[in-house]
């Protein structure tokens, strides 16, 4: 690790052209490595990781609507609230795998459906959202209505229905049509049952015996594309990898290559890549986000909506539309700026009713990821920061280390009434708290971090002094001493724990359960084709979509090994049961 | 639709559409990189009092003007209106109502007037029911209830503390200033200083400015450039334009508007206008240009035509609002252009069009005409609020707009 700090001017922030000759040198080795690595890594075949029982995962909320926009198209608005998923592991992926309805979940959900159903149907979209139309509007057509469930039903259930299945739907069309008169009632009704179904709530992995391995099982070619296709779109497989799945495609290393190279070309990629990184640092907290109005005006409703969007797209910009270094992430001054995120930065926009792509200058302060409102703002108090909480944000998502919660005796009233003892800076006030020796062992965890965002208030607006006094940035990560923000950046995009992070992240991700010891020898192994391929994000999600240890399937624990769709419903079941 | 007329018409008929910028998703596989070379200037400490920009040939700051007032000086016991407040329309016709006719739109004194009707009885009041806003002189009313005290807000627009006139003013009755400053040119608030309408929370003014909040329309940007020293800098040039339509206001949870935020101009030719201009002690003065500014207020867009316009605005207060003043000669067709518009506003603004008509005949003080030598504007003073803002050129031009046509222009009747 290059622990050479780089020059500063007073400010803090880095002197042109002070990086460049380091920037050149670190650029060829960085080059020579990658190509080391790359030799090293491809050399090396995936070391097996330890297989577990099939999960039983309930759609995220946003996997319903992306499902229902895919399938329907982006005209049916979907409205309505869904129960939330309790976060496991780091992930609300790995929580969706214990996930449950509730009684009133599932009737907002039946609304949902209702709604749903009564769109597709409805006048203005039949014609060419259903795939034929009755001779008679009023009178059943049990061919038409086997069309339609036999189609929807197939993108829905993300397998084809079996004659049972669609026999039952027809008939309960045919009944409703009988009853009021209406095809398209009837059909409305049977759309409605299938949205309610577990079949379409629940992504349930099926199994079968593999015949390359006797005596064990491998998830089926439409369970592996419904793997892939949440991982990587965080949406239900399309009708082209359905059919590779159907036609045993996905069964062979390079139909599953052939697909999935096809999926990471696809726009809705970017639907994948938001959804694991909206998980991964936790921006469902911005649903409950609320700063003070008196304190930070500028801080709205629109500022926080656009300060999760920017965040997105600053991750979506720099890893799927450039391409470019992970590690790089925390360093880019490249970002995308709003109207009212243009008020926060205190810069002009080019379009205050859209987004401008910037580049902000070296001399900067908001530099890197942290730095985001999105970052900065999520994780602070409603009326001033928190390097404390920003800090344990940085080790617990982005590092993916465990910070413990303080204890409950704890004595705030040292930091609470700081003002008493005529201290102006957090760092003083922490300084204070940090005279507890229940507290200082955590704090020196994660205080040294948060510190250096101190620059940044509690809505990331750019400040030098707080109560009369200049704010200090220095602190350290590691072992690695900075001098603000941007050194923070900078140590953080050389720290080996936040490339691990990403890849422990993803896999857990993909495959809904958190990495356990047996999976070190994997994760080191796509560690290591991530670093060869340059820490591009792209080749990560390859390398674990194509990996065995994405789809390695074992015999549920507390049943036989069934040859059965339901083999993931009843493992789901008992672990309920146990819990 | 947020859009505004960019002439004097009504919304609807020149109301256009703008396509709204998609602030949907990133199409990442499409879309093109649209950096700016150049990148983004963060401000300066001292900057961020205003808004500020491009760094070349100095500082940029930029402003959007929130508030916008006539300068009225009111005192405590209102000695600047011995006469008490301006009659308006409603009251005039009120008096000249028979008791018969009070009693039957009354019902015998039991009920108000309708107001739609009396809104519409006390304007069409003149001869043969005339409109008496856009007939004047179909009714002779009493004269105007106007300032006769010898203080206002404003400046010496002449540099003639005699009141005698020069060749750009007609003989005038000057005011002082409330410091005790001579000579200065204040003709408009001689005029609407004693009607409700204008003083201190007067509806005409309140409302005004809380339309302009809430739809946007009729702002005012201002840009300052080429500031080496926010302080004191003998050279500034200081650029007004209209903001584009399709930017709004954003606001605080107390619907105040916020500051930085970033405005397209539009760049339709007829508004705005370009001046020089000198900051001492924190104070930019403007040099005097003839300019068309943008106003919206009362459900009227109006652009206000001024001549000899000149500014004074601190640039260098740390406080969220700024407020200034900006005073010219307001031209007279323009000005009853303005009064007539508001007819609406007869009952719950109080003046009469009549009495104000005969009155700026009276008391136009500014650019007499060659030929017959009758002044043509109003000298005036107006308090502006400003809050920081970026301005952004580039908007595309919104379309032609017609020569302003006005009752003025074409009536040939009255006399001063």
């Amino acid at each position: 690790m290059n622990l050479r700090r780089r020059a500063t001017n007073p400010s803090g922030a880095a002197g042109p052209g002070t990086r460049r000759p380091l920037a050149r040198l670190a650029g060829v080795a960085l080059a020579v490595g990658t190509a080391l690595a790359t030799l090293a890594a491809c050399s090396k075949v995936e070391p097996a990781s330890p297989a577990q029982p099939p999960t039983l995962r309930r759609l995220t909320e946003q996997q319903y609507r992306n499902t229902i926009r895919d399938v329907f198209g982006p005209g049916i608005v979907v409205v309505g609230r869904f129960d939330p998923i309790s976060r496991e592991g780091g992930l609300l992926a790995v929580g969706a795998a214990a996930a449950a309805i509730t009684p009133s979940g599932f009737e907002r959900l039946g609304k949902i459906a209702e709604s749903v159903a009564g769109q597709v149907v409805a006048t203005q979209n039949r014609d060419y959202l259903l795939p034929c139309q009755p001779a008679d509007a009023t009178q059943a057509d049990a061919a038409c209505a086997r069309r339609i469930f036999g189609d929807v039903g197939r993108l829905l259930y993300r397998r084809p229905l079996n004659d049972a299945e669609l026999g039952r739907f027809v008939a309960l069309g045919d009944k409703v049509t009988a009853t009021l008169g209406d095809f398209h009632e009837g059909i409305a009704f049977g759309l409605a049952a299938m949205l309610q179904s577990p079949d379409f709530l629940f992504v349930a992995d099926t199994t079968e015996p593999d015949p390359a391995n006797p005596g064990k099982l491998r998830l089926t070619a439409l369970s592996r594309a419904s793997r892939l296709s949440f991982f990587l779109w965080n949406s239900a497989p399309d009708d082209a990898l359905l059919a590779a799945a159907e036609k045993g495609e996905l069964d062979t290393p390079e139909g599953l290559a052939k697909q999935t190279k096809r999926l990471l070309e696809s726009p809705r990629l970017e639907d994948g890549v938001r959804a694991l990184f909206a998980d991964m640092l936790s921006l469902e907290m911005f649903d409950t986000l609320q700063k003070d109005a008196q304190i930070y005006p500028k801080f709205g409703l629109e500022v926080a909506d656009d300060a999760r969007e920017q965040l997105l797209r600053t991750i979506v910009g720099h890893l799927l539309v450039k391409n470019e270094d992970y590690r790089q992430l925390f360093t880019t001054r490249r970002t995308y700026v709003s109207g009212p995120l243009g008020m926060i930065y205190q810069v002009p926009v080019d379009d205050p009713n859209g987004w401008t792509e910037v580049e902000l200058p070296k001399a900067s302060p908001y530099q890197g990821l942290l730095t985001l409102p999105g970052f900065a703002s999520l994780h602070s108090h409603a009326g001033r920061s928190s390097p404390t909480v920003r800090g344990r944000a940085v080790r617990e998502l982005l590092m993916c280390q465990r910070v413990p919660d303080p204890p409950s005796n704890v004595d705030f009233a040292q930091f609470n009434h700081a003002s008493q003892q005529k201290v102006s800076t957090a760092r003083e006030r922490l300084t204070i708290h940090n005279t507890e020796k229940t507290c200082a062992s955590c704090h020196a965890l994660v205080d040294p971090i948060g510190l250096a965002l101190e620059q940044f208030d509690g809505a990331s607006q750019f400040r030098t002094i707080e109560n009369d006094t200049r704010i200090d940035t220095a602190g350290e990560l590691d072992g690695v001493k900075f001098e603000d923000a941007a050194g923070l950046g900078e140590a953080l995009s050389k720290s080996p724990a936040v490339t691990n992070c990403i890849v422990n992240r993803s896999l857990a991700y993909a495959r809904g359960r958190a990495a356990g010891k047996g999976d070190n020898e994997v994760l080191a192994w796509l560690h290591e084709r991530f670093a060869a391929d340059g820490y591009r994000l792209r080749g990560l999600l390859e390398s674990i979509a194509t990996s065995d240890a994405f789809y390695a399937v074992a015999p549920p624990k507390a049943a036989p090994a069934p040859a059965s769709r339901t083999a993931g419903l009843e493992a789901a079941s008992n672990r309920e049961t146990r819990s | 639709m947020n859009d505004e007329p960019t002439h004097d018409g009504s919304a609807n008929e020149l109301a256009h559409s703008r396509t709204p910028t998609p602030r949907n998703r990133m199409n990442f596989s499409a879309r093109s990189t649209l950096l700016r070379p150049a990148g983004l200037a963060l401000c300066g400490a001292a900057a961020l009092l205003a808004g500020c920009g491009k760094s070349d040939g100095g500082q940029t700051l930029g402003f959007a003007v929130i508030g916008w007032r006539t300068a009225v000086y009111e005192t405590p016991y209102m000695d600047e209106c011995p006469e008490g407040l301006a009659q308006g329309n409603d009251e005039l016709w009120w008096k000249s109502v028979p008791p018969e006719q009070r009693a039957k739109l009354t019902r015998d004194g039991t009920i108000e007037p309708v107001t739609g009707e009396r809104r519409a009885m006390s304007v069409l009041r003149g001869e043969n029911g005339a409109d008496v806003c856009w007939h004047p002189t179909s009714v002779k009313d009493p004269p105007l209830r106007i300032v006769e005290g010898d203080t206002s807000y404003g400046v010496d627009l002449d540099g003639d503390a005699t009141g005698q006139g020069t060749p750009m003013s007609c003989p005038h009755v000057n005011f002082k200033s409330p410091d005790g400053k001579p000579g200065i040119d204040n003709q408009l608030y001689r005029i609407l200083g004693c009607t409700y309408g204008w003083r201190h929370h007067g509806y005409i003014e309140d409302n005004a400015n809380g339309e302009r909040r809430d739809t946007s329309h009729g702002i005012v940007l201002i840009e300052v450039s080429g500031v080496d020293d926010p302080v004191n800098d003998d050279n500034v040039q200081v650029a007004f334009y209209k903001k584009a339509s399709g930017d709004t206001l954003p606001k605080d949870s107390k619907a105040d508007i916020l500051p930085h935020a970033t405005y397209r101009t539009d760049e339709t030719p007829r508004y705005g206008g370009k001046a020089k201009g000198r900051i001492v002690a924190g104070v930019l003065e403007t040099d005097p240009i003839d300019v068309t500014l943008p106003f919206y207020g009362n459900l009227t867009h109006l652009p206000l035509v001024m001549k000899g316009m000149r500014m004074q605005l601190p640039v260098n207060k740390p406080e969220r609002f700024t407020e200034g003043m900006i005073a010219g000669y307001q031209d007279l067709a323009n000005f009853w252009d303005y009064i007539q518009r508001y007819e609406y506003l007869l009952v719950t603004g109080q003046f009469s069009c009549p009495g104000i008509y005969v009155a700026m005949q009276e008391l136009a003080d500014g650019y007499p005409d060659p030929a017959t030598g009758k002044c043509t504007a109003l000298s005036a003073a107006f308090n502006i609020r400003v809050v920081p803002a970026f301005i952004e050129h580039g908007a595309e031009p919104s379309g032609v707009v017609k020569p302003l046509q006005t009752q003025l222009a074409s009536n040939t009747e009255v006399r001063r």
